[in-house]
C-alpha cells in the first residue's frame, strides 16, 4: 500500500503555514522544551545588556540579605547580586555544552560509524578500548583528563569544553556504530562498494546521512546532560576559575551558607535546572518527531 | 447482489467506505465496495499495490486501524455487521469463524515458540479443545492436514522453510474450521514450485472442507487457478467482477484487459491479446469520474466526470465502465524481441571457467560448495538468465562476478582479461564495466540522497566532469531510462517503485557498463511495472548493445527477455539453451518442474510435483535426486550425471537418455510423482 506523495504537484504551501501546521502537529513536551530553551537563550543573549548589576560587581547590597525586588536571587558573602551574575554566566553554560557536546558528536560519529563500517578486529579493538573508557565513572573520567592537561590549562574554557567532549565521544560514537551496523546491510552501500568509493567516502555519503537521526537525538540528549557536567566540574574546582559566573561555580561557592542564605544556591540551581529539563524535553520531543518522520523502508 | 441463485451469500461487503488519515485530512481509500462471498466459493480480489486490496480483507475481519475510518457500508456475515460489533465478539469471531492466512509467514510467526504451541494457542483460545492432550492430537491432525510431517510440532518457525511457515500459518487458520478463510497474498514471495504445492494445498483443503475463501493477490495466474470468481480492485474501487475463466476470456473493463495482457506470458501462442497497461496508479491525480480513464486507451472526455457503476453485461458478469459496449476486440500485440544476436567473433565478453563458489561457514561445515563447476560464457550484447528456486546459487554468481566473494576454483574472465577475486585487486575501469542491479531498489538507493546526486555519484568517480558536464551526463542517464530532469531533486521514497528501479539503472548506466548483472529486479515491481522495466531493458540491450546476466525465477520474464538460460539447482547447470529449446522438449526434468509450476500454465489433468525436499540424500550423485520424478535407481544418487550436448542451442546434465527426455515432455502427464524422502 505505497501511495507515493508527489509533494512538487501540490501548491507548495507558504512557509509559515508549514511551520504552524508541523507546531501544531508537534509533542507537547517539544513544544514546552522549546519554549523553556529559548527563553535560557534569549536571557544568555541579551542578559548582560540589562542586567541591574555587573558580573563582579560588589557591594550591590548586604550580604546574604535574601530576597527582595531588587535581588531577586539575594546578594552573595562579597556582596554580589545573584542574579545579575547567573544572567551574565548564561551564555558561558550554554556555549561550553553545546561545543563540547559538539565535538563529541563529531569525533564519536566519525570513529563508530568507520568501526561499524569495518568491522572485523579494528571494530573489536575499537569496541574493547570504548568500553574501557565508558566504564570509568564520567566524573572520574572528567577529573583524569583535567589533571592530565596540567595546572595551566585547567580553568579555561576550552579545557572544559574538550572534557565534555572527551567524556561524550565513547558514547556516541556506541551509538553510531549500531546504527552503522544496521546501515552497512544495505544494498546501497554494497553499490558505493562495488564502485570502489574509499571507506570514509562511504562513511560521509551513504552511512552519515542515513545516521543523521540517531546522531541528532543523541546529541541533544548529551547536550541536556551537559550542563550538569560542566557544573560539576565547576563545583569540584576543576572547571572554570572563579570569579567566572559559571553557575556550578557559583553553587560552590555559596553552599557553605545555605542556611543563611538559602536563595543564593537556589537560584543558580534553579537556572541549571530548567535549562537541563527544557533540553530534556526538547530532546525527547525531537526524538519522537524524527522517529515519526522516518519512513520505514520496505523490505 | 450478482447472484440471482437461491444460495445466501455467507458474507456481504456492501458499499464499503473507507478513508485513511492523510497529515490532517483524511484520503478516501475505498469508494463503496460491494461484493458477495457464497458458500464454498472462492472469490479472488485482484489489484496493484496501492489498489487497496488488503484494506478490503482486513475489513473482512473487522480490523480497525487507528488511522483508517469507516465513512460508510458495511461487512454482513451472518446477520452481523463486522463493522460495528463489539470488539469482544470480534474477537471470539477472528480464527474462529474467521481466518487470516497472512502475506509474510516470517513475520506472523512467533519466534520464540515451537510450531505446536502456536497452533495450539488458537484452539485453547476459542476453547475448541479440553486438555493439552486433546490440543496436541488436534495440532497433529492440523498438521497432517496442510501436508507437515507430525515431527513439524517441535520445531521453532526458523527451523522451517518459507513454504514449511506458510504451511503452519495455513493449519493456524484451519484450527477451528473457520466458515472464510482471507488469504492476503499467501504466496508472494515463495519460490515458484513452492507456490504451486501451496495453491494445491488450498484447492484440496477447499474441495474437503467447503470452506469460502476471499484469496488476495496482484497474480492474475495465481487466480485462475484456484479462484471461482474474481473482483478486480482498481484505485479502491471494483470496476469488475466476473467468474474467473469468463474474466479471462472475455474481460469487460479496459482494465482488467490491461492487467491480463500485460502479463509475460510463457507460451507465446497462448497470449492473450490486447493493450498493455501503461502509467501507474497515483491516488492523487484520480478524477472525480472512473479513476482508470487516466491510464485508459478508450477513454472519452466524459469518462473523468461520470462515475461508474457496476452495469450486468451477462450473468454474474459486472463491469463499471460506461463504454463496454463499444470497446473495440482486443488486437494482439507482437511480442517486442529482437533477435538473438550472434557472436561477432571477438570472443565472448563474459566467461566463467569451472567456478566453484562458497562461504566460509560451508567448508568448515562440511558442506558442499553453494555453487559447483559452474561453466557459462555471455556474449557481447548477449542476454543470459540464471534461472532456479531460491538456494540455487544464482545471486551467489553474481556476487562472484562483480567482486564481493573470491571464487574457491575456476577463473572469471572479462573481455579476455582474468578478473581479480577480490574487489579491491580490480582496476577502475573493470569497476565500471561491470553494473550490478539490485532486486530491491528501496534497499540499493540511499533514501537521504536525491535522485542527482545518486546517480550523478559514479560520474563523479569515474569520469571527474566539471559542473556543466556534470549535470548533461546526470540528465542524459535519467533520460536514457525515460526520467526527466524534474527528478533530480527528489528523494527515493517520493518516487513509485517502478520510477525507483528505473533510477537504479539509471545509475547503472552512467557508468557506460559493458555488461548488467541484474539479480531477481522485477520481482519487487507490480505487474504493469515489470512490463515497463522489461521494454526498458530490452531497449538498452538494442540501443546500446548490453550484455546482461539475468538472475530471475520468473520463466515468463524469461521467454521475453533472454537469449540463452541457464538453469541452477543447488549450485549446478543442470541445464543450459538457447531461450526457444528451453521452453520445448527435450527438458531437464528440473526444468519440466518449473515450468509446469508456473500458475496457469499446467495443462489440465498434469500431476503434481513432489514437493521440494530439504537436504538430498548424498552428494555424490544429482542434486535432483530425490525431488525428480523419473530417478533410475540408485544411478542418480551414486553418479554424478553427464553433461550432454543435444546440438549447439541445448546441453542437459541427466542421466536419463535425450530421447527419453523428449518423450517425456510430450506426455507431462507421464510424470509420476514420487514420494519425497
Amino acid at each position: 500500500m505505497s501511495d507515493s506523495p508527489q509533494p512538487d504537484l501540490v501548491a507548495p504551501p507558504s512557509r509559515r503555514r508549514a511551520f504552524g501546521q508541523f507546531w501544531r502537529s508537534a509533542p507537547t513536551s517539544f513544544k514546552a522544551g522549546t519554549i523553556v530553551l529559548l527563553i535560557h537563550v534569549l536571557v544568555a543573549a541579551t542578559g548582560p545588556f540589562w542586567a541591574p548589576f555587573g558580573a563582579g560587581e560588589m557591594r550591590t547590597g548586604v550580604p546574604l540579605s535574601g530576597v527582595s525586588w531588587l535581588h531577586p536571587f539575594g546578594v552573595d558573602q562579597l556582596g554580589r547580586d545573584v542574579f545579575s551574575r547567573v544572567v551574565h554566566g548564561g551564555h558561558i553554560v550554554i556555549l561550553l555544552s553545546l561545543s563540547g557536546t559538539l565535538l563529541g558528536l563529531v569525533i564519536g560519529a566519525v570513529v563508530g560509524l568507520l568501526s561499524g563500517y569495518w568491522g572485523g578486529w579494528v571494530d573489536e579493538l575499537l569496541q574493547r578500548l570504548l568500553e574501557a573508557m565508558i566504564s570509568i565513572p564520567f566524573l572520574v573520567l572528567a577529573l583524569l583528563a583535567v589533571i592530565t592537561a596540567g595546572p595551566q590549562l585547567s580553568g579555561s574554557p576550552v579545557m572544559v569544553a574538550l572534557v565534555v567532549a572527551f567524556v561524550y565521544a565513547p558514547r556516541i560514537a556506541r551509538m553510531a556504530r549500531a546504527a552503522a551496523l544496521d546501515i552497512v546491510t544495505r544494498d546501497y552501500v554494497l553499490v558505493a562498494r562495488l564502485r570502489g568509493e574509499s571507506a570514509w567516502s562511504i562513511m560521509r555519503r551513504e552511512l552519515l546521512p542515513n545516521a543523521s537521526g540517531v546522531l541528532l537525538v543523541e546529541f541533544a540528549l548529551r547536550a541536556g546532560y551537559a550542563p550538569v557536567l560542566i557544573g560539576s566540574l565547576g563545583f569540584l574546582g576543576f572547571g572554570m576559575k572563579p570569579p567566572t559566573p559559571e553557575w556550578g561555580l557559583m553553587i560552590a561557592d555559596n553552599r557553605q551558607l545555605i542556611f543563611a542564605s538559602p536563595i543564593t544556591v537556589l537560584g543558580p540551581g534553579l537556572m541549571l535546572a530548567t535549562l537541563v529539563v527544557g533540553l530534556n524535553l526538547f530532546t525527547e520531543g525531537l526524538a519522537r518527531i524524527l522517529g515519526r518522520s522516518t519512513r520505514p523502508v520496505a523490505r | 447482489m450478482n447472484a440471482p441463485d437461491p444460495p445466501p451469500p455467507l458474507l456481504s461487503v456492501v458499499g464499503l467506505d473507507l478513508a485513511y488519515r492523510h497529515g490532517e485530512s483524511w484520503r478516501r481509500i475505498l469508494h463503496g465496495v460491494s461484493f458477495d462471498i457464497l458458500p464454498g466459493e472462492v472469490f479472488g480480489l485482484v489489484g496493484e499495490s496501492g489498489s487497496g486490496k488488503s484494506t478490503v480483507a482486513y475489513q473482512l475481519l473487522g480490523y480497525r486501524h487507528p488511522n483508517a475510518r469507516i465513512e460508510g457500508g458495511a461487512v454482513q456475515f451472518r446477520g452481523r455487521d463486522l463493522l460495528h460489533i463489539e470488539r469482544r465478539e470480534l474477537n471470539d469471531l477472528r480464527g474462529d469463524r474467521i481466518a487470516l492466512v497472512p502475506q509474510n509467514p516470517t513475520t506472523a510467526l512467533s519466534p520464540a515458540m515451537r510450531v505446536s504451541r502456536q497452533i495450539a494457542e488458537v484452539l485453547r483460545w476459542h476453547g475448541a479443545v479440553l486438555d493439552s492432550a486433546a490440543a496436541q492430537r488436534r495440532v497433529q491432525e492440523l498438521l497432517d492436514e496442510v501436508g507437515l510431517p507430525g515431527s513439524a510440532a517441535r520445531r521453532y518457525p526458523h527451523q522451517l522453510s518459507g513454504g514449511q511457515q506458510q504451511r503452519v500459518c495455513i493449519a493456524m487458520a484451519l484450527a477451528c474450521r473457520p466458515d472464510l478463510l482471507v488469504l492476503d497474498e499467501p504466496t508472494t514471495g515463495l519460490d515458484v514450485t513452492t507456490q504451486d504445492q501451496i495453491i494445491r494445498l488450498l484447492a484440496d483443503l477447499r474441495s474437503r472442507l467447503g470452506m469460502s475463501m476471499l484469496y488476495v493477490t496482484h497474480d492474475l495466474g495465481v487466480l485462475a487457478e484456484i479462484a471461482d470468481r474474481v473482483g478486480v480492485l482498481y484505485a479502491g474501487h471494483l470496476i469488475e467482477t466476473a467468474p474467473a475463466a469468463t474474466l479471462f476470456h472475455r474481460p469487460g473493463h479496459p482494465y482488467t484487459r490491461g492487467l491480463i495482457a500485460s502479463r509475460p506470458q510463457i507460451d507465446p501462442a497462448r497470449a492473450v491479446a490486447g493493450e498493455r497497461l501503461r502509467g501507474l496508479l497515483r491516488r492523487d491525480q484520480l478524477p472525480p469520474g472512473c479513476p482508470f480513464a487516466p491510464r485508459c486507451d478508450f477513454a472519452e472526455p466524459s469518462c473523468s466526470v461520470n462515475s461508474q457503476r457496476l452495469e450486468r453485461i451477462e450473468p454474474r458478469h459486472w463491469v463499471a465502465c460506461q463504454r463496454w459496449r463499444e470497446l473495440p476486440e482486443p488486437v494482439a500485440q507482437p511480442q517486442q524481441r529482437s533477435g538473438v544476436l550472434r557472436d561477432d567473433g571477438s570472443g565472448p565478453l563474459l566467461t566463467l571457467e569451472r567456478v566453484t563458489l562458497g562461504y566460509g561457514g560451508h567448508r568448515r561445515h562440511g558442506l558442499p560448495p553453494v555453487v559447483q563447476d559452474l561453466t557459462i560464457t555471455v556474449g557481447r550484447s548477449e542476454i543470459v538468465a540464471l534461472v532456479g528456486e531460491s538456494g540455487s546459487g544464482k545471486s551467489t554468481v553474481a556476487r562472484a562476478i562483480s567482486g564481493l566473494l573470491a571464487p574457491l576454483a575456476g577463473s572469471i574472465g572479462f573481455a579476455g582479461e582474468l578478473l581479480a577475486g577480490n574487489l579491491r585487486r580490480r582496476n577502475p575501469r573493470l569497476r565500471r564495466l561491470i553494473q550490478f542491479i539490485f532486486q530491491n531498489p528501496d534497499a540499493s538507493l540511499n533514501p537521504r540522497a536525491r535522485v542527482g546526486e545518486i546517480v550523478g555519484r559514479p560520474l563523479q568517480l569515474f569520469f571527474r566532469p566539471g559542473r556543466a558536464e556534470l549535470r548533461r551526463r546526470t540528465l542524459q542517464a535519467l533520460d536514457d531510462v525515460r526520467l526527466g530532469p524534474d527528478y533530480l531533486a527528489r528523494f527515493p521514497d517520493q518516487l513509485s517503485g517502478g520510477e525507483r528501479q528505473r533510477v537504479a539503472i539509471a545509475r547503472a548506466l552512467a557508468c557506460e557498463p559493458e555488461l548488467l548483472l541484474c539479480d531477481e529486479v522485477l520481482s519487487a515491481l507490480d505487474v504493469s511495472v515489470q512490463a515497463e522495466v522489461l521494454d526498458l531493458l530490452g531497449r538498452l540491450r538494442r540501443e546500446r548493445g548490453l550484455a546482461m546476466l539475468f538472475i530471475t525465477h520468473d520463466l515468463a520474464v524469461v521467454r521475453a527477455l533472454a537469449d540463452r538460460v541457464g538453469v541452477l539447482y543447488r549450485g549446478q547447470l543442470m541445464q543450459l539453451s538457447s531461450v526457444a529449446a528451453t521452453f520445448c522438449a527435450p527438458f531437464h526434468p528440473y526444468t519440466l518442474s518449473l515450468l509446469l509450476a508456473v500458475p496457469g500454465a499446467r495443462p489440465p489433468g498434469a500431476p503434481a510435483l513432489p514437493p521440494a525436499a530439504h537436504a538430498p540424500g548424498s552428494y555424490a550423485g544429482c542434486a535432483f535426486a530425490g525431488r525428480c520424478p523419473l530417478q533410475q535407481g540408485s544411478l542418480c544418487e551414486t553418479t554424478p550425471p553427464p553433461w550432454r550436448e543435444a546440438g549447439p542451442d541445448l546441453a542437459i546434465r541427466c542421466h536419463i537418455p535425450l530421447p527419453e527426455l523428449a518423450q517425456l515432455a510430450a506426455a507431462p502427464g507421464a510424470m509420476i510423482p514420487t514420494e519425497a524422502p
